[in-house]
């Protein structure tokens, strides 16, 4: 132990000294391609236009695929393609990892920071099949993985530090990796506190506050010229979460990410890199309520879930076409208890499961070609075909509302998926379409009573529901000059044995604030589409702009609307550079949403716009880059609320934030 | 590297401890129910070579509904007997009235298990008065008569409670709950026995054994609707659905199914209808979702806890 904790000591006090006897070596300098395949490492940033310390969340919202239900300020949940989070498959380099809260408080980019992630990979649609089923999409969180260095040893850091003055935040984010020609280490510390956000009238939003920790660790062995064994270990604690959209907040959730993978590459013949991973995570969460004083009943709800699997990808080259095959099997225990206190404490506690101890087990085979027929033009196909169990230990629960429901039930997950690129000038056309089923949620098939603070009321989970099947088109065309860019998407769902909540009419609420209970049951079908424009181009060497606009539509089988589709949104932003210089400013917005759907507890939403501004200096110390950044969002302080922000609480108002990055 | 084997096994054990223990499920149910549910002696006689053996659950009997098993043994041999009749007979004397209450009045043998079964609903406890019991025999070597003054208890168990009315219809009725002895969170079958009081006054006051022997009967086709729900405030007249009404079977119970959604203080609300569907007792619910509120209970009901 002591050695451990002394070496990582050395590493966070030596290391700035040490970097300067050792000449900076950039990242560009010729590395065997082979094995800079073996770590891949992108140069990629978690960073957006407007904002170089920006949160995970705020990440992903740069995307114009991704909208967000959010409940608080903190731990947003991502909806791709504007479908829920059940519909997608969101995994961390690969690896399966499932939230242990029945109210979606802890999305698993909630377990990451932007500090220890170098880039988020979003596949629309069955094109995402390669980590398993889905409907929308996957969305796979990789982690920064350094080279290993051919010149001697290397230390290198970051360290960003910042202040939020609408709700308090400050965050130190600090990143260590050591590179050596067989040894690579790699460590994250990220911590942040916020306090309660103001809104756009400059009132204090309760229970908005949120501390969060999380530290990341790798470790990478180069065994022979072409292979390596690396370690990976996150781990992530927040504490004293508040979500002002919900009746609870959370006291503690930790999460504990590790996984060992060992990567082969081959200098020639038909398999190239053969990577394969085990891991294990487990995830711990409890609710509060004690800092909700009104509630009438107090309530202890602890949630768990672990998870251990594997994954194995081959990724195989033969002329035009390139293949990868990829195993991936998990199980996965989802525990979620719930506990009432009467009024009088000495009288007996109410107890029941929320989640009965349900067990997923999953184990499927993905393919993904890609074939060169012409040099303009690509043909993408693929597939996979899943198997998944699920395990009721407590089946009673579920009985109560489905009597004879089966304890066990094994699905059989089909994906297929196929797109034609084609290239002609400075013109691409893609076309494609995919069919694929998920699996329901632990949620779906086997909650109890979970309440919805969005429509009020008690979800309880149908075992014996169908899969759910999708059906989908989709294109884009795009035209891209040396200034110019500009791109169009549409892609169509249609979806048979849609799953969503309907109002049951047997039994009566359980939690107070409930108005009645609803079971998941599937509509004959659903439909939605989305639609996208995006646009950028540079005006001058040092002025460029850019904007995008998406609109989505989505339907049940009685022509109604879905809930959490979102209005027309657009976004339009200019960056102008000069020297070390530079300044960014963005307009975005949702115009009223109009499509919205009472029969989910949706109701109308005015439109709102949203005015921010920043500007960064960057400058350079002996050796270290120093970059500086000043800006505020909602420069107006406009007070609204989006279509998709949980009992429409207020978003944050005008906030100004700082922050400095330092290199070394 | 050396160090990391020594270090990562150890920080893996450290965070992946819980900080929250999770609730042992089978232990929680079993906090309001006494532990041991087996068949134990109540108390024994023995007369001439033959013990007789009176067995109910935990050794004791409580208030409401005993399930008895008596076995009879040659002790020579070490025989049970099986050819006999065995007559059952509970009698509670207060000051110097006598009563008695629903019971079977012949033992069955149940050659499976070879003893005799039958049942008791003690109607008081032992705190009101003493309870006789009175058992006969009759085997080859002549009749015979065991008296025995038992100690009757309150049922700790509250999913084994009985309630006694004065239905309508100016009868004396008992309910008294037989099954589930330990629910679950889940559909539970629920099985009642139902009484009613056709003694003779005179009967008693004439000490006439037989006459007090037969002055309960078991009820038959009636029908007792329910509505179980939580009464404590928080849960706001939370009930559960698919539960079904309690119908009579061939084995002259009532049964039916209650689920219970979770644990805790439930109310399980009756209506009792006669054979032609005239309500005896018993009055309807109010199934509006009342928070804050104590749920509010039928003239007929029965409280248990689990
Ligand atoms: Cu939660």
């Amino acid at each position: 132990m002591k050695t451990f904790y002394y070496s990582l000591l050395m590493c966070f006090l030596s290391s700035p000294f040490y970097a300067q006897k050792t000449p900076m070596l950039s990242d560009t300098t010729q590395v065997n391609t082979l094995e800079e395949m073996l770590i891949i490492a992108k140069k990629k940033k978690i960073e957006t236009e407007m904002k170089m310390a920006v949160s995970v969340d705020e990440y992903l919202a740069s995307s114009d695929q991704i909208s967000f239900i959010k409940r608080g300020a903190y731990a947003w949940e991502p909806l791709l393609n504007n479908m829920s989070s059940e519909r997608s498959k969101i995994t961390i380099d690969g690896m399966h990892i499932f939230g242990a809260c029945t109210d979606k408080m802890d999305p698993i980019t909630a377990y990451v920071e932007s500090n220890n992630l170098a880039e988020i990979d979003i596949k629309s649609g069955q094109e995402g099949s390669m980590h398993g089923a889905t409907v929308s999409g996957s969305i796979n969180l990789k982690r920064k993985n350094t080279l290993f260095s051919d010149y001697g040893s290397e230390w290198k850091g970051t360290y960003q530090t910042g202040y939020e003055f609408n709700n308090k935040q400050f965050f130190n984010l600090g990143n260590l990796s050591f590179a050596s020609d067989k040894f690579v280490a790699d460590a994250s510390v990220a911590y942040r506190k916020a306090s309660n956000y103001t809104d756009g009238k400059d009132n204090e939003v309760k229970h908005s506050q949120y501390k969060k920790f999380n530290t990341s660790l790798g470790l990478a062995y180069k065994t022979s010229p072409l292979s390596a064994l690396r370690f990976d270990a996150i781990f992530d604690v927040a504490k004293d979460v508040g979500y002002p959209a919900l009746p609870m907040d959370l006291w503690l959730s930790r999460a504990l990410i590790t996984s060992v993978s060992y990567k082969k590459l081959f200098e020639e013949g038909l398999l190239r890199v053969w990577d394969t991973k085990l891991y294990f995570n487990t995830i711990e969460h409890y609710m509060d309520d004690t800092t909700r004083p009104e509630n009438l009943v107090h309530m202890d709800m602890p949630g768990w879930s672990t998870t251990f699997g594997l994954t194995s990808k081959a990724n195989l080259r033969k002329e035009n076409l390139s293949s990868e095959i990829q195993v991936n099997a998990y199980q996965n225990i989802a525990i979620a208890e719930m506990r009432m206190y009467p009024q009088d404490r000495s009288e007996r506690t109410m107890f029941a499961y929320s989640w009965p101890w349900v067990t997923t087990r999953y184990a499927g085979v993905s393919l993904g070609n890609s074939w060169d027929i012409s040099p303009i033009s690509q043909l993408n196909f693929g597939g996979s075909l899943g198997l998944n169990y699920n395990h009721s230990k407590y089946i009673d629960f579920n009985w109560i509302f489905y009597p004879g429901a089966p304890q066990e039930k094994t699905r059989f997950l089909p994906s297929i998926y196929t797109n034609y690129t084609l290239f002609a000038n400075k013109f691409n056309v893609t076309i494609g379409g995919g069919y694929g089923q998920r699996a329901p949620s632990v949620s779906e098939a086997y909650g109890y009573y979970i309440y919805n603070s969005f429509d009020r009321y008690d979800y309880v989970g149908n075992p014996n529901l169908k899969n759910e099947t999708s059906y989908e088109l989709n294109a884009s065309a795009g035209f891209k000059t040396e200034n110019l860019n500009l791109s169009a998407k549409v892609n169509y769902f249609y979806i048979k044995d849609y799953i969503i909540g309907e109002i049951l009419s047997l039994g009566s609420p359980m939690n107070y604030q409930s108005v009645g209970v609803k079971g998941y049951t599937a509509l004959s079908y659903a439909e939605i589409v989305n639609f996208s424009l995006n646009g950028s181009y540079k005006i001058t060497p040092n002025l460029q702009w850019k904007g995008n606009l998406t609109y989505v539509r989505g339907k049940d089988d009685k022509g109604g609307n879905l809930p959490f589709i979102r209005p027309l949104s657009y976004q339009t932003a200019f960056v102008y550079n000069y020297k070390k210089l530079s300044v960014q400013t963005s307009l975005n917005g949702d115009l009223e949403q109009v499509d919205y759907s009472p029969k989910y507890g949706e109701d109308n939403t005015p439109a709102y716009k949203i005015w921010n501004l920043s500007a960064n200096y960057a400058f350079y110390i002996k050796n270290n880059k120093f970059i500086f950044q000043i800006g505020a969002e909602n420069v107006l302080n406009e007070y609204y609320s989006t279509y998709a922000d949980w009992g429409n609480i207020p978003r944050m108002g005008r906030n100004v934030f700082t922050s400095l990055k330092i290199d070394f | 590297m050396k160090a990391i084997h020594l270090v990562l096994p150890a920080l893996f054990f450290a965070v992946t401890s819980c900080t929250l223990d999770k609730t042992d499920f089978e232990e929680e149910i079993a906090v309001e129910i006494p532990e041991n549910y087996s068949f134990e002696e109540v108390f024994s006689s023995q007369k001439e070579t033959y013990k007789i053996s009176v067995e109910a659950l935990n050794g004791t009997f409580y208030k409401g509904y005993n399930e008895v098993r008596v076995k009879l043994t040659n002790v020579q041999t070490e025989e049970f007997l099986a050819n006999s009749t065995i007559t059952f007979f509970p009698v509670l004397t207060v000051a110097d009235k006598q009563e008695s209450c629903p019971h079977a009045s012949i033992l069955e043998y149940n050659s499976d298990e070879q003893y005799f079964e039958g049942y008791v609903v003690f109607t008081k406890d032992s705190n009101v008065g003493d309870w006789n019991i009175q058992l006969n025999f009759t085997i080859e070597s002549g009749d015979f008569q065991v008296d025995k003054i038992v100690s009757v208890v309150q049922q700790p168990n509250k999913n084994l409670n009985m309630t006694s009315f004065t239905g309508n219809d100016e009868q004396y009725y008992i309910i008294a709950l037989i099954a589930p002895q330990k629910p679950k969170v889940a559909e539970n079958n629920l099985v009642a026995g139902i009484y009613k009081y056709v003694g003779d006054e005179s009967a008693i006051i004439n000490n006439e054994p037989n006459a007090l022997a037969s002055s309960f009967a078991v009820v038959n086709k009636y029908t007792l609707l329910l509505d179980p729900r939580m009464p404590e405030p928080s849960m706001g007249n939370h009930s559960s659905p698919n539960n079904r009404d309690l119908i009579q079977g061939e084995d002259g119970l009532y049964h039916g199914v209650v689920n219970y959604t979770m644990t805790g203080n439930w109310t399980l609300n009756f209506i009792m209808q006669n054979q032609n569907g005239k309500i005896v007792k018993g009055t309807e619910v109010s199934t509006d979702f009342t928070p804050g509120v104590e749920g509010e209970k039928s003239e007929l009901y029965i409280d248990i806890l689990f």
